[in-house]
């Protein structure tokens, strides 16, 4: 059998009097992507930094790759790559140098930049100084950093937050390529879409515990209520009709609206997880 | 603990560390309080050492003296004479050198002579005429210490030349502001920019990452320590002792500036500290330059165990006293040492104070 990636076990934090996280458990299998959603102060960013060693384990167990990160959490720290939320790049180094001085704490003997600096899409301008660099390009260079040693797990904390629609896409791209290499991936993000498309399955973390973990699929079908947007035209005026579907009711309304309206367009809309978390802890995910 | 990790990030330090203000000032305000201090009240480029001598005898040593192009040599005719030329500032130095001098020298007996210093000569002046009095009796004798000098210093000693009595303070600028700031400032702008976090997460380890400032942070110390003490031509008769001495300080130095850029979280603060703390550190040059003040109140200085020495080695007046206050410099560096290993132990849980705030706010 494989063993997880990740595995935690009622792992709690506090900040003083504060309980940040309180006892989570989850695991995550090999090359699988986990979505970490929740609102701000949920406990995600505290989480991440616990299993990636900044923060200090205070209470239950986590290992990565096998490895209990109370023990081993350097030789954990040597398979893992991190991106963080916020960009904390050398600004007065340029990218290369930037990936060259990580690439050389991680000990890799052949590392080639600037093939990961193309990558990230960032090819002729690797010799610039990251303090020239634009928001979104210092977004790609922190994806490229956690990449330099190959890890086996990476955590990418909103790794597409500031990007352009085809940069953000450029990078899913990456994220799905670095799981067919064998990553595993732990992703914070605020977009749902991002989650639904990315994700094998999600975790839904509200005030530090879990609200709900499975596949978006399942999560949809559990939580969500399908249903019709029927679009009709009345005295020139265009209306929206809502028939929620699976209910023994629906052929009916549906055959009325036709016979009775002008039915100018019929669209299919099914839950998002931004609704299901909604449902499910009472929250919305975006303030 | 990892050694080419920390070359690693020392060669990141010494590349792309601190610059601008910072790094401007630990090396050019050492250096233009000595040109200043050394053009203005004493003088840097010439001033040839003045010596006062009466031979009761015939010695060879005058002849040899005589010949040292760094000295400036004047006989009087009897050792009132010298002491007088000495106490009015007309020699630096003054000896006496007995009938039997020679004689007594080559039969491998040790000679007490008797030398009178001027209150207000020039350190680099005594230091000259002292390292080649030692060295031209070497000529004559084989033993390694064939004269006992036996000082008697003439001249009022609340008159000692403000150029010395500014010598410390030039070579605590030099050793302590640099060698402290610059760590300090270094992981301040780290803890601001974050970037502590991303090496956190590296298997480099906070006592890497520490260690590389500090031995950023002493190299410039000793650097600047050295170059200093060299333009002041103050580097005495004993260069291991004074090195070391240096390197003491060097190191105190980079930890005071790790302890600081542990605690402080800005640069406005570090300020702030520097200003007052300067104060505590800078005491024992300001207690130097007044000698009318009580001179015990140089111990409660951790600082004076560094410069305490640093100007007895330079004066030539190293005794078992100086290699008191060196013990006691390392037992100050031991203490600093354990301090700074629980600071990062308590880093370690905490990986950056402001990171955790942001968890705080970011969930």
């Amino acid at each position: 059998m494989t063993q997880d990636a990740i595995v935690v076990e009622n792992l709690s934090y506090h900040y003083g009097k504060i309980l940040a996280v309180d006892h989570i458990s989850f695991r995550v299998a090999r090359q699988e992507i986990l979505g970490f959603l929740g609102p701000n102060g949920a406990g995600k960013s505290t989480t991440v930094k616990v299993l990636t060693g900044q923060l200090r384990l205070q209470e239950g167990h986590a290992t990565l790759l096998g490895m209990d990160i109370a023990q081993d959490i350097e030789r954990v720290q040597a398979r893992m790559g991190v991106c963080f939320e916020q960009p904390n790049l050398y600004e007065q180094m340029t990218a290369l140098e930037n990936l060259e001085l990580f690439a050389r704490l991680f000990d890799m003997k052949s590392f080639d930049g600037y093939a990961l600096l193309k990558k990230v899409g960032l090819e002729g301008r690797e010799k610039d100084r990251v303090a020239n660099y634009s928001k979104g390009m210092k977004q790609r260079l922190m994806v490229a950093r956690s990449l330099v040693n190959q890890a086996e797990i990476l955590f990418l904390d909103e790794p597409t937050t500031g990007l352009d629609p085809v940069s953000a896409d450029s990078i899913r791209n990456l994220i799905l390529k670095e799981r067919e290499r064998g990553a595993t991936v732990f992703l914070t993000t605020h977009d749902m879409w991002e989650a639904d498309k990315l994700c094998d399955r999600v975790a839904f973390l509200n005030q530090g515990k879990i609200a709900s973990l499975d596949t978006p699929h399942t999560l949809k079908q559990q939580y969500g209520q399908r249903s019709l947007v029927v679009e009709i035209s009345r005295n020139g005026q265009l209306e929206e009709r809502t028939v929620t579907l699976d209910k023994p009711e629906t052929s009916e309304t549906m055959r009325e609206l036709f016979s009775r309206e002008k039915v100018v367009t019929v669209h299919s809309q099914e839950a998002t997880l931004e609704d299901i978390f909604l449902k499910v802890t009472g929250r919305r995910l975006t303030l | 603990m990892n050694i080419k990790r920390i070359f690693t990030l020392l060669g990141k330090e010494l590349l792309h560390g601190p610059r601008g203000f910072i790094l401007t000032m630990t090396i050019a305000a050492p250096l233009l309080i000595t040109l200043v201090v050394n053009l203005a009240l004493g003088d840097l480029f010439g001033n040839t050492a003045q010596m006062a001598i009466f031979d009761e005898g015939q010695s060879q040593l005058v002849f040899l003296l005589e010949e040292a192009s760094q000295l400036h040599i004047a006989e009087y005719d009897s050792s009132d004479a010298v002491k007088d030329a000495v106490s009015r500032g007309a020699a630096d130095f003054g000896i006496v050198l007995p009938a039997d001098f020679d004689s007594t020298i080559t039969s491998d007996e040790k000679v007490a002579v008797t030398t009178y210093i001027w209150g207000e000569s020039l350190a680099k002046n005594r230091t000259i005429i002292t390292a080649t009095l030692l060295d031209l009796t070497h000529q004559l004798s084989s033993q390694p210490e064939p004269i006992i000098l036996e000082s008697i210093t003439l001249g009022d000693e609340e008159t000692i030349p403000w150029s010395r009595r500014l010598m410390p303070m030039t070579v605590m600028m030099a050793i302590f502001f640099g060698g402290l700031m610059l760590p300090a400032t270094s992981l301040i702008e780290e803890k601001q920019k974050r970037t502590l976090q991303a090496l956190a997460v590296t298997p480099a380890s906070l006592p890497d990452i520490f260690i590389a400032k500090g031995i950023m942070g002493a190299i410039l110390s000793l650097v600047m320590g050295t170059i200093i003490l060299l333009i002041n031509l103050a580097w005495g008769n004993s260069p291991f002792f004074l090195l070391l001495t240096l390197t003491l300080g060097a190191v105190m130095a980079a930890e005071i500036g790790l302890i600081l850029g542990t605690l402080i979280n800005d640069m406005n603060t570090l300020f702030a500290v520097w200003k007052f703390g300067g104060l505590l550190l800078f005491g024992p040059a300001i207690i130097y330059m007044f000698p009318e003040l009580p001179q015990w109140l140089n111990y409660i200085f951790p600082t004076y165990y560094v410069t305490g020495p640093i100007m007895d080695i330079s004066l030539g007046t190293m005794d078992t006293q100086t290699l008191m206050q060196l013990a006691i410099a390392l037992g100050v560096i031991l203490i600093l040492a354990l301090l700074q290993s629980r600071l990062i132990n308590r880093l370690s849980g905490e990986v950056v104070q402001q990171a955790t705030k942001e968890s705080e706010a970011t969930g």
